[in-house]
């Protein structure tokens, strides 16, 4: 098989780990910390006032965020800029109970179910894409993440209402569910698509290529397995979304955690009986793409699709400055076919109009190329770096350009 | 203990977090294991002077580095055993009985016109061993030439041989196929000693480290144009067989051609870049003036690399 099986020979990049287990609660956590950075918090909700499980406390403007709502009974112990934070107490008698809603029968549909949906707190930009077709992603996202395969199977009755109400959205005309090479899942109506569960056809612009064949192709979308599994949730409890599926995996287990948005990453890792030690790396999202975590008080969020531990001294440490040696194991991964090693470099030497006019920003950002480089640079986050960079620059060029413009529309088209 | 009450401090880095495990160092490790075999064999055939040569050589190659990362106020590379592979393949290509002085130059200019002078490892343009070699093999051909520097032995250099006598001399001369590949044959220390050679390619290659278009389409141009030649006129030319088997074939098909730095980094490009390297090596065998091509063919596929890496597919999704 080619050079891959040389360079990227990681069974890990299998992407189907046979993991079809139902998922584990998770904690019961006595603090909570709700990221509400651009939200604003609801009527009533100050500090010392008692939540209820799936009690509003903040909105966000956006059609494309999902609303947030409190998973537990507690106090609200503080409000500051960018977070709330609640302290579970016991329930008590007189606390109110929400009523469960059945949204199938209430029977909304289109844009009406959109802001409904996103009123029960789920995200609804990849949800709601104006598309001609929408895959939807049936694959691990990341390597290690092993919840697809349980959503796909055992989770079966989430997973269809989930498909009916992306169905309602209608704002897609065709729906297709790309599932891995062999499984044996099937949906009444739905069209079925396999693709070979490899590392990293399950980033969303290499899926839609591996399915239609086309690079980029106009008017097709695809969302995440995750997304719908939350808009099933909210479909078969009748509750709004307060949880997310995590997996989490260290060198020793690997579980998927029902677990509470807010909830801290110290909490679930307890929970979870997973050790830690000076020098481990924590991380929050998949093992290729997530982000790094300095603190344990930093919390899950509903768009969390695991928690990994990298215990310390399993892979080699990146070391800062190290010049990249040309080894072009990046060049022949990037399934961009983009050239990691010329863009880090340019990068580098904050030469970013050239990263421009070498194509960075159609960088799909699955990390191979930092995952394969022997001299252990950060490939990706240079390439991320340029990214952001040339967008500053984009963004400033538009204003620019509208200089004569009113005030008015300058400041409506921030 | 629970996690919270341990005061910890984690390691911070950049996505992704797994790694291939794959560093510099390890890569030179896996380069010194491969050629262990071959250090055995040279030894076997030719006792403590090839000893000797090979120790110099790494010893030079580490000594020039570490002078010249002060030098140049950079941090100490030496550890990376990236100038120890250098210095030990570069003593593959010199006869056993090479006089110090040249081992220490040639190993002197390898790690300083082929490597430092670039900015260091994976910088350089052309072979680093190779610069070294060419310096001293074009200035002092008498004392690299194994032919003439390994008198008190049993064995022929057979591309003395083929170059003097022509293909049909072969046939009588007193070697065989196993005898080749054992290294039964005069030639540089370790470049002749086929098959431990082989058996460390194959190792680099199920490693990972090397890419195995450039091995084996080197080793598929070899062939194309020797068969080619070989059909034309087989008392004038050998056979195809005989060019892997002798000089430093298979070393450069699996050590040198191979080095990252000056070879395509794409499949298309590093399969052209194979052929048009092994094709390099018999034409320049047979009509050139040296009677091993191998080193100069790849030197000069290594200056063709730039050419092969325009051939790259378009990026994601643009289109014409
Ligand atoms: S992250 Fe690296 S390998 Fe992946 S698409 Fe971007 S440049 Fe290519
Ligand atoms: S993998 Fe690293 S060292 Fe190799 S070419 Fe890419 S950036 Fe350079």
């Amino acid at each position: 098989m080619r050079q891959r099986f040389q360079i990227l020979n990681d069974p890990r990049f299998r992407l189907v780990y046979d993991e079809k287990r139902r998922f584990f609660e998770g904690p019961d956590p006595a603090t909570l910390r709700l990221n509400i950075e651009h939200f604003k918090v609801a009527d009533g909700i100050k500090k010392k006032t008692r939540v209820f499980p799936g009690m509003l406390l903040a909105t966000h403007a956006s059609l494309d965020k999902g609303d947030l709502h409190s998973p537990i009974y507690g106090i609200v112990s503080d409000i500051n800029a960018r977070s709330i934070f609640v302290d579970a107490v016991k329930r008590e008698a007189d606390d109110p109970v929400l009523e469960p809603r059945d949204f199938l029968e209430e029977g909304r549909e289109g844009e009406e179910l959109r802001w409904q949906m996103k009123e029960m707190g789920v995200n609804m930009r990849s949800l709601g894409q104006k598309v001609k077709t929408l895959i939807i992603n049936g694959l691990n996202p990341d390597p290690g993440v092993t919840w697809a395969e349980s959503i796909l199977q055992t989770h079966a009755n989430n997973l269809r209402h989930g498909m009916e109400l992306q169905r309602r959205l209608t704002r897609a005309d065709r729906i297709i569910l790309a599932v891995p090479k062999g499984s044996t899942v099937s949906y009444d109506g739905v069209d079925i698509v396999y693709v070979e569960p490899e590392y990293p056809n399950s980033v969303n612009s290499v899926l839609i290529r591996e399915v239609t064949g086309e690079e980029n192709p106009p008017d097709i979308g695809a969302v995440g397995l995750h997304n719908l599994w939350s808009l099933g949730r909210v479909g078969t409890s009748g509750y709004p979304l307060m949880e997310t599926v995590v997996t989490v995996g260290s060198a020793t287990q690997w579980k998927n955690y029902i677990v509470k948005n807010g909830t801290s990453v110290g909490q679930l890792l307890t929970h979870a009986k997973v050790e830690l030690n000076e020098g481990d790396t924590l991380l929050r999202g998949g093992p290729l793409r997530g982000e790094c975590l300095d603190r344990l008080d930093r919390s899950i969020s509903k768009g969390t699709v695991g928690l990994f531990v990298v215990e310390a001294g399993t892979v080699p440490p990146m070391e800062g400055h190290s010049p990249c040696v040309n080894c072009g194991a990046c060049v022949q991964v990037c399934p961009a076919h983009l050239n990691p090693s010329t863009l880090s470099r340019y990068a580098e030497f904050a030469n970013y109009n050239v990263c421009f006019q070498e194509h960075s920003p159609l960088c799909v950002e699955c990390g191979l190329c930092g995952y394969v480089c022997i001299a252990r640079r950060p490939v990706l986050q240079y390439i991320r770096l340029a990214n952001a960079k040339i967008k500053q620059m984009q963004e400033f060029v538009y204003v620019d350009t509208e200089e004569n413009a009113s005030d008015e529309t300058t400041e409506a088209k921030k | 203990m629970s996690n919270s009450e341990k005061n910890i401090l984690f390691a911070m880095s950049a996505a992704p977090f797994w790694h291939c495990g794959r560093t510099i160092t390890k890569n030179s490790m896996h380069y010194m294991i491969a050629l262990m075999p071959a250090v055995f064999m040279a030894i076997w055939h030719w006792g403590i002077p090839a000893l000797g040569v090979m120790s110099l050589s790494i010893l030079v190659a580490m000594l020039t580095e570490e002078l010249f990362t002060r030098v140049m106020h950079r941090t100490s590379t030496i550890a990376d055993g990236t100038a120890a592979v250098s210095g030990l393949l570069l003593a593959f290509l010199m006869p056993a009985n090479a006089p110090y002085w040249i081992v220490i130059l040639a190993a002197f200019c390898a790690i300083s016109l082929g490597k430092m002078a670039f900015g260091g490892y994976g910088a350089n343009p052309v072979n680093t061993v190779l610069v070294g070699w060419a310096m001293v093999f074009v200035s002092f051909p008498v004392f690299m030439d194994p032919n003439s520097m390994l008198l008190q032995t049993d064995f022929i250099d057979p591309l003395v041989r083929l170059k003097y006598f022509g293909a049909e001399a072969l046939q009588n001369a007193s070697f065989t196929t196993s005898g080749l590949m054992f290294g039964e044959q005069i030639g540089a220390l370790g470049a002749s000693q086929i098959l431990a050679l082989l058996v460390g390619g194959l190792y680099l290659l199920a490693r990972g480290v090397i890419r195995w278009e450039i091995s084996l389409f080197f080793l598929i141009g070899v062939l194309l144009v020797a068969a080619i030649l070989n059909e034309v006129d087989p008392s004038k030319y050998a056979s195809p067989f005989f060019h892997l088997m002798t000089g430093s074939t298979i070393l450069c098909a699996f050590f040198l051609a191979t080095e990252f730095a000056c070879a395509p980094d794409r499949s298309l490009g590093m399969i052209l870049f194979g052929l048009t390297g092994g094709a390099l090596l018999v034409i320049i065998r047979t009509y050139g003036v040296y009677t091993d091509g191998a080193p100069f063919a790849v030197m000069l596929a290594n200056l063709l690399c730039p050419y092969f890496d325009m051939i790259k597919p378009k990026p994601f999704g643009v289109k014409k």
